[in-house]
This record gives C-alpha cells, structure tokens and sequence, in this order.
C-alpha cells in the first residue's frame, strides 16, 4: 500500500448510499479507481449500483463518507470543474430529444464552451474524433429516433468522449444491447481505458466483464468486495453470488452455466478436441456431470469429415448424427 | 452549413413575413393607413391627418407591438417547459400558469369590483402574484416528484381547480363585473396603450434577453437534468431561472391580454418542424419570431378584413393551434421526441 492518493482518480472512504439516512443501501464502503483502469460494477437488480455510481459522481448526495476525485475532496470541486473531470452516461433511454448524433456529440462540449456555446476549432477536433472513435462519422447529421439501440448507445458515448474526461462513468451501457453490440461497446471502452481514460461501469454481463475488466466491484450481502476478476474468480465468489438463482460458475471454463435437473453422471470420449469440448458443453448445459468412471458412455466418431457419437448403455450402443439428436434422446430418456 | 444556412434562410424568411404582415396589420381598418402615407409623414412630405396619426399611435401601433411581445414570449414559456418537463405538450397553459394569471385578475375584476385607471395596475399586480404562485408550487412540486408526468397532471389540476374557484366567483358576481371579466378571458391585443405597453416593455423585453443567454443551457437539459448536472449545468439555480421568468412573460401578457391560447405550445413545435433542429441557440430565435407571425397574422384574422366585426383573440389562436397540436399528436411520429 505504497500509493500515493492521487494515483487514484477515484477513492472512496467510509462511503455511505441510498436513499433514506436510517436505511442505507451500502454503506462503509472503502473503494478506488485507478488512473486508466477499467472497473465492471456487479450486481443484482436493486442492489444499487446505480445509486452508487451517481453518489460517487455527485449526481446523487451520498449519505456518508469521503470521496476524492484525484485526491482533493469532491465538494471542493465546482460543477463546471467537475463536468471537466467526469462524464456519465445514464442508464435511462427516457424521451429522445430531436437531435442529430452531430448534436448530440457536441452537447459534450459544454463544459468548455462559452455562454453562447460558441464551439472552438478545438471543441469541433475533439467532436470529430469522438464519432471517430464509436464509427459514427458518416451518422453525424442522422437524427437520434433513426438510429437502432446499439448505434444510439455508440452516440451517447461518444458525447461523454467528446467531455474528453479521466474518468467516464456508465450505468449499464449494454443493458439495450444484443450480443455482438454488447461485444463492440466493451470493447470501445477498453480502447478508451488503453488510451490512458478511467473507466466506471455497471453491468449484469459478468460474462464479458470477466473478459475486459481490470478490477470488479461485485455488490454481495450488503458489501462490495474489489478485485481483478481471477481473484474473485479464485475466491469463489460468483457460486456464492449466483448460488440462489438456479445458475453455477464452472471455475475450471471460468464461465456460467444454468444449473438445471441433475441427470447424473456420464463418460465422454474422443480424439478430436472441438467437437470434445462442444459435446462436454451439452452435457453440461443438460445437467450431467463428466465421470470418467461412469456407466453411461458417450463415444465420438470422426471420419469423412462427418461427426457421430455413439451412446452405450446397459450394453446397447445407438448412434447420434448431431448433438442435437444425443440431447433430445438424453433428456427424454 | 446546410444546415446552418437553412436556419439564417428562415429567419430571413420569417423576418420579411413579418414585415408584410405588419404592413398589411396597420393598414386593416375603417381607415386605410397606407405604408406609403406614413414614409410621407415621416419623412415630411406630406402629413397624416390628426385622426390618422391618433388612430396610429393610439390604437394600431399599440396593438401591434402588444402582438409582436406576446407572440414573443409565449413561445419562449411554452419552449422552456417542453424542455424542462421534456414533454412535448408542456406550455404555460397547461401548467396552470394562466389559470393562476386568470384567477388574480378575477379577484381584482369579480372580487374587487376594480375597474378604470386602478384597475390596470391592480390586474397586472394580481394576475402576476396569481401566476407566480402557481408556478412556485409547481417547483416545491417538482422538487418532491421526479416524474415528469406527475408535474404535469398536477399542473392540469391545478388549472381545472382555479377554473372551479373562478366559476363559483363569477356566479356570485354582478353582472358588469361579470361581463369585464369575460370580456378579458376572452383576451384582446387592443387593450395595452400608453403607460401598460411600457410596463409590458419592461417586464418582457429583458426577460426575451435572458432567454436567449439561456438557450445553451437548455441545451444541456434535452438530455434530463441528469446529464445536465454531469455536464456541469446549475439545476437549482436553471429551474428557478426558468420557471421565474416563464411566470413573468406568461403572467404579464396574461394580465395585460387575457388568456391567449395555444401559442405557447404550438409555436415551438412550428419553429421545430420548420427548422428540423433543436437547438435552442437557434430553436428560441425562431420560435420567437415564428410566435410573432402567428399572432400578427391571428390579429389580421381577429379583425375579419371587410366588416366592422372583431373577433376575440384567444378563439382565433385557439383555432389556428389546436390543429397544429391535433397534427403534432395523431400524425406526426415524433411528437414523441422534442
């Protein structure tokens, strides 16, 4: 614990949120955030992670506690410096207003802009690399109720890069987002974090969170433990956090499985590791655990460059062209 | 640019319609004031006759400039209530603030008998303590309600409440009185001469000016207060700018005016419609001048050019309004967005 304070962008101590004084939703929470660090915020609906982000913020009044934004106080800071320091995209898709993504992304300048808003060369750089940064140049003059869910969220990061703030605080930006937008919105801010940005956001997706993160806050009982993803991975935690919710973290794969009826154990074998590991995941995914040992043995077949797998049980064997197949037949058995 | 030169095209656009329809304003009448007669006057050559230059000075020009401030600053309340409440059918009518306006002048009118010289003061006086009462409530409203449409519904309660108060005031009144305060709520540009118009002046004209300095703000509240806040906005000190000023221009014409309808709402989505932006910076200049188009025009409209009649003003915005909100609504898809 050699730091020193201001290596930290953010830090809280003796932090305190929630709504009510008597009924605190977190409290005494002693957190940092590091100078381009990417930090996921983990947890269960009404946990309060959003409360957290906006009490650490100032957007919502905390009920105790210090915060330092790069090691002086946040109160010390007027709103204007602190629109200089943090941007926030909320989690909130409410009313759209009737504006272009252009627009949009300028709205981003009005920390540096004057009473008129009268924008810079500068201010229109720093426009100009921001739709830059999410591929939205071409959408600049589009308006924002034509653009799909994914390219929306593009253009509301974009205007918190345009603030051109250390630290970016995001409410659940993939909560809108199909899969492989989710994917391109990580790894955006992962580009943001490498070019030497802070990054705050809260998320269910542990799943690609594990993946990008460089520190986890994970909200649990009331406390929020804080560390590197594999740390948190190792503690088992997430069997803890998910314990309840009918879903399990397969420590080994380092990913999350639905734990449905248990259906025993079975024997997997083969040569080829592909279609080895995919078949271990149906298993898996059906509720049987892998047993080296086990009665009910599941063969695959290579050749021709066609796959099948054999079932034998009770001394009877049948054939299987897909997974598909072998799952139905398992589950109906 | 394009953008930018469609927006410098329609306010000269806008400017030079308003122009012909001042013209066009001073010259309806039972005597026809031509603008070539006036340069004539002004300029020396040759003069009015003293019932033309009275009939000027005293009533059209009056009457016209009460046009221009009012169309002016009704648009502007109703601009920034769209944007603070981020509803799109947002105005100072709705809110109530009128019916608190309406409610002072009744007191005066109903409760007071008031009528005359101390009758002018004394509306004013009142129909402004009448609006900002009601707006003050809106914001201790809206300091304990985050929801928008919760605001708003207790706006239209408080407006239809006023309205029960002032039914119940006018069932109880003589029917002089009765009759003048009819006659007010019915609205009329023509009643602000002399000592009033420069109140109004001065009540509206810096306020106009303030509204415009606040355009950037109101910029950085189309996202919420929310973002607002985390773009460095004042929101304690913008709500009371705005709902302080939107009470003054509102409760001021109301007082001098009447009650005049619609305007406030649907102007700016005029404004938006024809500029395609929202951009406050330019979004307030054109609403401004769109809402003075529409009310000169409203008052050639009110003066039914070839008879002796008049209409009231208030049916006339009303009319030309309700289908421009009737459009916004059941046609237009982005009524939903401002």
């Amino acid at each position: 614990m050699t730091h020193r304070q201001a290596e930290h962008i953010i830090s809280l101590d003796h932090f305190s949120i929630g709504h009510h004084k008597e009924n605190a939703l977190l409290s005494k929470l002693k957190l940092t955030v590091n100078r381009g660090e990417m930090v996921a915020l983990i947890g269960r609906n009404g946990a309060g992670k959003s409360t957290l982000l906006k009490s650490m913020i100032g957007l919502l009044a905390p009920l105790d506690g210090v915060c330092l934004l790069e090691g002086l106080p946040f109160a010390d800071y007027t709103l204007p410096q602190r629109a200089r320091k943090v941007s926030f995209v909320s989690s909130q898709i409410t009313q759209l207003p009737a504006l272009s993504v252009g627009e949009l992304v300028g709205l981003g300048r009005m920390p540096y802009t004057g009473w008129m808003g009268r924008k810079s060369p500068e201010d229109r750089a720093s426009i100009s690399q921001a739709l830059d940064e999410v591929q939205m140049t071409s959408f600049s003059e589009r308006k924002l109720d034509c653009l799909s869910d994914g390219e929306r969220q593009r253009a509301m990061i974009a205007r918190a890069f345009a603030q051109d703030t250390p630290l970016m605080v995001l409410d659940e930006p993939t909560a809108f987002l199909d899969i492989p937008n989710t994917y391109e919105l990580i790894r955006l801010l992962s580009r943001f974090r490498d070019g030497g940005r802070s990054i705050v956001y809260s998320t269910h997706d542990l799943e690609t969170a594990m993946q990008c993160a460089d520190k986890m806050w994970v909200i649990h009982e009331g406390k929020i433990l804080e560390g590197a993803p594999e740390d948190l991975g190792m503690s088992g935690l997430f069997n803890e956090l998910f314990f309840t919710s009918g879903i399990s973290f397969d420590e080994q794969a380092g990913r999350f499985l639905f734990s449905g009826k248990e259906r025993g154990r079975v024997s997997l074998e083969g040569e080829e590791e592909k279609s080895l590991r995919w078949t271990s995941n149906t298993l898996k995914r059906l509720g049987f655990r892998l047993d080296k040992g086990a009665g009910k043995r599941i063969r695959i077949e290579y050749s021709n460059n066609e796959y099948s797998w054999i079932l034998q049980r009770n001394g009877g064997s049948l054939r299987f062209e897909s997974l598909y197949t072998l799952a139905r037949f398992l589950i109906q058995e | 640019m394009k953008i930018q030169s469609r927006s410098i095209f329609l306010i000269y656009a806008l400017g030079l319609l308003l122009i012909v329809l001042f013209l066009l304003d001073i010259r309806l009448g039972s005597i026809s004031i031509t603008f070539a007669e006036m340069l004539a006057h002004i300029s020396g050559k040759a003069s009015l006759s003293d019932q033309q230059v009275l009939i000027l000075t005293k009533f059209r020009l009056p009457r016209i400039a009460t046009a221009l401030m009012a169309g002016a600053a009704l648009p502007v309340c109703g601009l920034q209530m769209q944007t603070l409440f981020r509803n799109p059918l947002a105005g100072p009518y709705v809110l109530g603030i009128s019916s608190g306006a309406s409610f002072g002048a009744a007191i005066v009118v109903l409760g007071a008998g008031a009528t005359g010289i101390v009758a002018t003061w004394s509306l004013a006086i009142a129909a402004w303590i009448g609006a900002g009462t009601v707006m003050l409530l809106l914001l201790f409203v809206s300091y304990r309600i985050k929801d928008v449409m919760t605001i708003l519904i207790l706006g239209i309660m408080f407006s239809s409440g006023l309205a029960a108060i002032i039914s119940i005031m006018q069932y109880f009144s003589q029917a002089s009185a009765l009759k003048s305060f009819v006659i007010w709520s019915m609205g009329s540009l023509g009643n602000v001469t002399g000592a009033q118009l420069s109140i109004m002046a001065w009540a509206i004209l810096p306020l106009l000016v303030l509204t415009l300095a606040y355009s950037k703000v109101l910029n950085g509240l189309m996202l919420g207060e929310e973002y607002a806040l985390s773009m460095g906005v004042r929101i304690q000190r913008t709500r009371l700018v705005i709902f302080a000023t939107t009470s003054i221009l509102a409760g001021t014409i109301t007082a001098f005016c009447g009650p005049i309808g619609f305007i406030g709402i649907a102007v700016p989505h005029m404004a938006r419609f024809l500029l395609n932006r929202s951009d406050h910076r330019v979004l307030m200049p054109v609403s401004m001048l769109t809402g003075m188009v529409v009310l000169v025009f409203s008052d050639i409209v009110s003066r039914l050019p070839g008879t002796d009649q008049i209409l009231p003003i208030n049916a006339v915005t009303s009319l030309i309004g309700i289908p421009v909100v009737i459009w916004l609504v059941v046609m237009n898809r982005k009524a939903q967005s401002l």
